[in-house]
């Protein structure tokens, strides 16, 4: 199968191993990934910080640069969610031709986990990755995609793994894009309980499917010293770690 | 509406809540409670789904057609004999119910809990006019002795914990034994001392409502400790502030939202009381009835495509107590009476999002979890109007040079080319090398004060792509691009709808000048222009269950229930006399203790044959204090319903006057097997068309310290229900 590969500009830039380890499984099932350079960013952060006009352009171009795929996987569950729930919001602000490009593309775009489980029908990728691993499961994914338990299915089907259940899961981990900026203190506290959340599994790693949400959990876990690692799904689905 | 004066930016608010670690626990201990207590009653209701889509349905409905709905509304309750008064904003409202109260020449008033008349500060109006304002809600008489401010919209003192609480009272309440505990239920016992007197000796009460519904013009509270009951039973006068957006069209929509707001607000199956009544009703109830509907921002929320959602809106707090903001920083933060994710939207729309720092602000005052949209029962999606009002303040400062619209601008300038956009990694990834070990400036160093920058990688990702042989390259993109950028035409909003506005005086409620007066065609005129093109006939699905499965014994159902909610229940065998009926009438009552006992005029005497004490028969004429000082009150009811444990009275033959099962402190109900349906809905049903209402699920109660459920406040103490196979 031929899957066009939405990397997102925050993985692309910082969190590249999320995007290599996408494209690792997928090569490993036997698929063919391929990279559209042109790709930049979805919008999500000019959308939800009130930057809806701005977004019209990047809309549009996200719209070209995937068009003719039949499968967009990706990554990030926020940005997936942005894609499919709201460059239909935006399109109808910039009008024109822009709807149809939309309502064309953004159904064949599909978070990582989605792919794996509802469109190749998977969910042991042949991961080897000995190690206590606990799972955040992001807002967007838990409540604007749906996710569901595939996230955890794969991580089951991880050989070594060992799945330890996180208090409070489904409280939000109080990333929020620019809340993080505009809401500092109350994001930290928020993150901060997250964070005592996740250490009191004794979990070595914390796996999500948004590198933005552990991006910040990861920035608390690090200045605490907590010793707990942050990583990608998709980074332990990759992994062939020897036992 | 008022935001609280002088409230910092929401930012600023929450920091000093989040340094309180006394108020960070109590609101966390008392949410999760209520959490808790919610998520099993919702997940008892199978059909949970369809009730929120009728939810949203019956108010859409009422909405989009709201200038005919009201019309009506107003046309319904003036021919029930009240008196419909209209208020364009809080100042009207303000001066109309000063002025109802000098009319009345009353100096004093009982007040039921209302976030209306805290949104337009009522008291402070009626204080201004020399007015006393009592708040006979428990929660709310917290907040008012304190001289406080609530911070929850269904437990406004859910900041306050039991020994707080405790001190407040022992300082302010004279009734207040110096040697009282911070026992809950010592406290409650503490309130309805405190209140009493003041409950029997109002002759003028304020309240708001729940529901108003058009078709009838009944007018619905719901409420537990009985207060309510109180308030708008005892007094001569009753004057209700209602929003506009309070109406719901039909009857029936009652079985819907009298199920939707008691699981989501207090996680109860019912409430313990649900008042309805109808204008005014010789010989029970307020002489005088006065409906102020107030618009007093609403209009221009309605006229917002997104943003008309929040009128949706019935007050329950289930969002406040899922948010994970809201249980940092706390209620006050919002720095208005609607807190937490539902007053994150209303707050700036009634307003306006420029109005003040707090309105500005609010919008970005969530991280967008979503965990609101999935507990609202009316399927408001908060997330959505939050982002939606962001763009809104983002509109009204654009022109208006500033860091962020600068970056902003200069991101989406970045993100339109790959170029640049390569170019910016790279600058992204050379900066965080150099700021690794430092913290970030200007706005950004909120990340940095707790949080570390992840470590910048070797490679972007594209970087490591162009490194792999190989690499299928897609360039169709460029093509499609070119032909999407040629068929760009202008921005296009909201299509032209087919007009299907009614206009003035449409075909419900005809233009009643009487009714309105100036101000009530100002409101409609507002709703009109409003409503523009969105006037819409919304069907509302009625998926949800009507009935109870054929299998389930309704009578054994009933018993269940209300013993849940701790009324005593007596089943006894039907013999036809009513001798087994009778005997345990007479046991319910000398095991109360009940040296007297009232009962309606038309009470069946055979029920009374085996009663010891003094009997006392209401034909009308008993006071006020002579019924304080009976033991109890027996009566009959209209209907029982089985899901939820409730009695439904409605005046009719057996059941006197409201005052009658209110004032004593006893009630022995007695209920026929017949009388029990399964469903809220039958019970809707059931008493379409009653003037007065009420429902009573087990004995009065509250919630209001710490979410800890004390049984017994102002309504009677004990609730014993005789059930006649």
């Amino acid at each position: 199968m031929r899957v066009g590969l939405f990397v997102t500009c925050l993985i692309d830039t910082l969190f590249p191993g999320a995007a290599r380890g996408v494209v690792r499984v997928l090569e490993r099932l036997g698929h063919e990934v391929v990279f559209p350079l042109a790709q930049t960013c979805c919008g999500q952060l000019h959308f939800n910080t009130g930057y809806q006009r701005e977004c019209v352009p990047l809309a549009r171009k996200f719209a070209a640069d995937f068009a003719g795929l039949d499968h967009v996987v990706s990554p990030s569950a926020s940005c997936v969610a942005m894609v499919r729930e709201f460059h239909p919001v935006v399109a109808a602000l910039g009008g024109g031709d822009l709807p149809r490009a939309v309502t064309a593309t953004v159904p064949r775009v599909r978070e990582f986990t989605e792919f794996l489980v509802d469109v190749l029908g998977v969910t042991d990728v042949g991961a080897v990755f000995p190690h206590r691993v606990t799972y955040h499961p992001t807002c967007h994914g838990l409540r604007l995609l749906g996710l569901g338990d595939r996230p955890t299915a794969l991580l089951r089907s991880v050989r070594g793994l060992t799945l330890l259940d996180l208090p409070d899961a489904e409280q939000c981990c109080g990333f929020g894009g620019t809340f993080a900026l505009k809401n500092a203190d109350t994001s930290v506290a928020m993150g901060a309980d997250k964070a005592r959340a996740v250490v009191a599994t004794g979990a070595e790693v914390l796996v999500a499917v948004d590198s933005s949400c552990l991006m910040h959990v990861g920035g608390l876990l690090s200045r605490q010293r907590s010793g707990v690692r942050v990583m990608h799904l998709a980074e332990v689905l990759a992994s062939e770690e020897a036992r | 509406m008022s935001v609280w004066m002088g409230m910092p930016a929401f930012p600023d608010a929450a920091r000093k809540a989040l340094a309180d670690s006394q108020l960070r626990a109590n609101l966390r201990a008392a949410t999760g409670t209520i959490r808790a207590k919610r998520a099993a009653v919702v997940a008892e209701r199978a059909d949970w789904p369809e009730l929120r889509a009728a939810g949203r349905a019956i108010k859409d409905r009422a909405l989009r057609d709201l200038d005919n709905h009201l019309s009506l509304l107003a046309e319904r309750v003036t021919a029930a004999g009240g008196v419909v008064h209209w208020a364009r904003d809080a100042a009207e409202a303000n001066r109309t119910v000063v002025g109802l109260v000098r009319a009345a020449g009353a100096a004093e008033v009982v007040k039921v809990k209302s976030m209306a008349t805290q949104e337009i500060e009522l008291n402070e109006a009626l204080a201004a006019a020399g007015i006393a304002a009592y708040e006979t809600d428990l929660a709310e008489l917290i907040v008012q002795l304190g001289h406080d401010r609530p911070s929850h919209i269904l437990v406004p003192a859910i900041h306050r914990n039991r020994t707080q609480i405790r001190d407040l009272f022992r300082r302010t309440m004279p009734e207040a034994p110096p040697d009282l505990t911070d026992d809950p239920e010592a406290l409650a016992a503490a309130a309805r001392e405190h209140l009493r007197r003041k409950f029997l000796a109002a002759r003028v009460a304020v309240s708001g409502a729940n529901f108003a519904v058009a078709e009838t013009g009944a007018l619905v509270v719901v409420e537990s400790e009985g207060n309510g009951r109180m308030c708008l039973t005892l007094p001569e006068v009753l004057i209700s502030v209602v929003g506009i957006e309070k109406v719901i069209p039909t009857w029936t929509d009652l079985e819907v939202m009298l199920q939707l707001l008691p699981r989501s607000s207090t996680g109860e199956r019912m409430n313990p009381y649900t008042s309805v009544w109808r204008g005014v009703r010789p010989g029970d109830g307020p002489r005088e009835f006065h409906l102020v509907l107030l618009d007093n921002g609403r209009t221009d929320a309605l006229a917002d495509e997104v943003g008309r959602d929040a009128l949706r809106c019935i007050r329950c707090s289930a969002c406040l107590n899922v948010c994970p903001v809201y249980e940092r920083a706390g209620g006050h933060a919002y720095g208005s009476v609607y807190p937490g994710p539902i007053g994150a939207i209303l707050t700036p729309q009634l307003r306006g999002v420029d109005a003040d720092p707090v309105s500005r602000t609010l919008p970005y005052a969530s991280t967008l979890c979503g965990a609101c949209y999935e507990v609202c029962p009316v399927l408001i999606d908060i997330p959505r109007s939050l982002v939606h009002l962001r763009a809104k303040v983002v509109d009204v400062h654009r022109g208006t040079p500033s860091a962020e619209r600068a970056a902003m601008t200069l991101a989406a300038k970045t993100f339109a080319s790959p170029r640049r956009f390569a170019l910016a990694q790279r600058l992204v990834r050379f900066g965080a090398r150099l700021l690794r070990r430092t913290r970030l400036p200007g706005p950004h160093s909120g990340w940095t004060d707790a949080r570390d920058i992840p470590p910048p990688p070797d490679h972007t990702f594209r970087e490591w792509w162009a490194t792999r042989t190989d690499t299928p390259v897609v360039d169709h993109a460029t093509r499609e691009r070119a032909r999407l950028d040629s068929g760009t035409g202008a921005p296009e909003r909201d299509g032209p709808r087919e007009d299907h506005a009614r206009g003035a005086g449409g075909e419900l409620g005809a233009g009643n000048d009487v009714v309105l007066g100036p101000g009530g065609a100002e409101v409609l005129a507002r709703v009109r222009s409003a409503l523009g093109s969105a006037r819409e006939d919304v069907e509302v699905p009625r998926e949800y269950a009507h009935a109870v499965e054929d299998d389930v014994d309704v009578v054994a159902l009933f018993a269940e229930r209300a013993a849940d909610y701790r009324a005593v229940v007596r089943r006894v065998a039907g013999d036809g006399g009513g001798t087994a009926a009778a005997a345990a009438v007479g046991q319910a009552l000398r095991e109360l203790g009940a040296a007297s006992v009232v009962v309606p005029d038309d009470l069946p005497a055979e029920l009374l044959s085996q009663v010891d004490g003094v009997v006392l028969r209401d034909r009308g004429d008993l006071t006020v204090d002579a019924l304080d000082r009976v033991d109890a009150v027996l009566t009959g009811c209209a209907v029982a319903v089985a899901e939820t444990g409730t009695i439904v009275l409605d005046a009719g033959t057996g059941q006197g006057r409201r005052a009658l099962s209110l004032v004593p402190d006893a009630h022995v109900c007695v209920v026929r097997a017949g009388q029990v349906v399964g469903t809220v809905p039958e019970a809707v049903a059931a008493t379409a068309g009653a003037d007065v209402l009420t429902w009573v699920s087990g004995p009065s109660a509250t919630s209001d310290i710490e979410l800890h459920r004390v049984e017994g406040v102002h309504g009677p103490r004990t609730l014993v229900i005789v059930l006649v196979d």
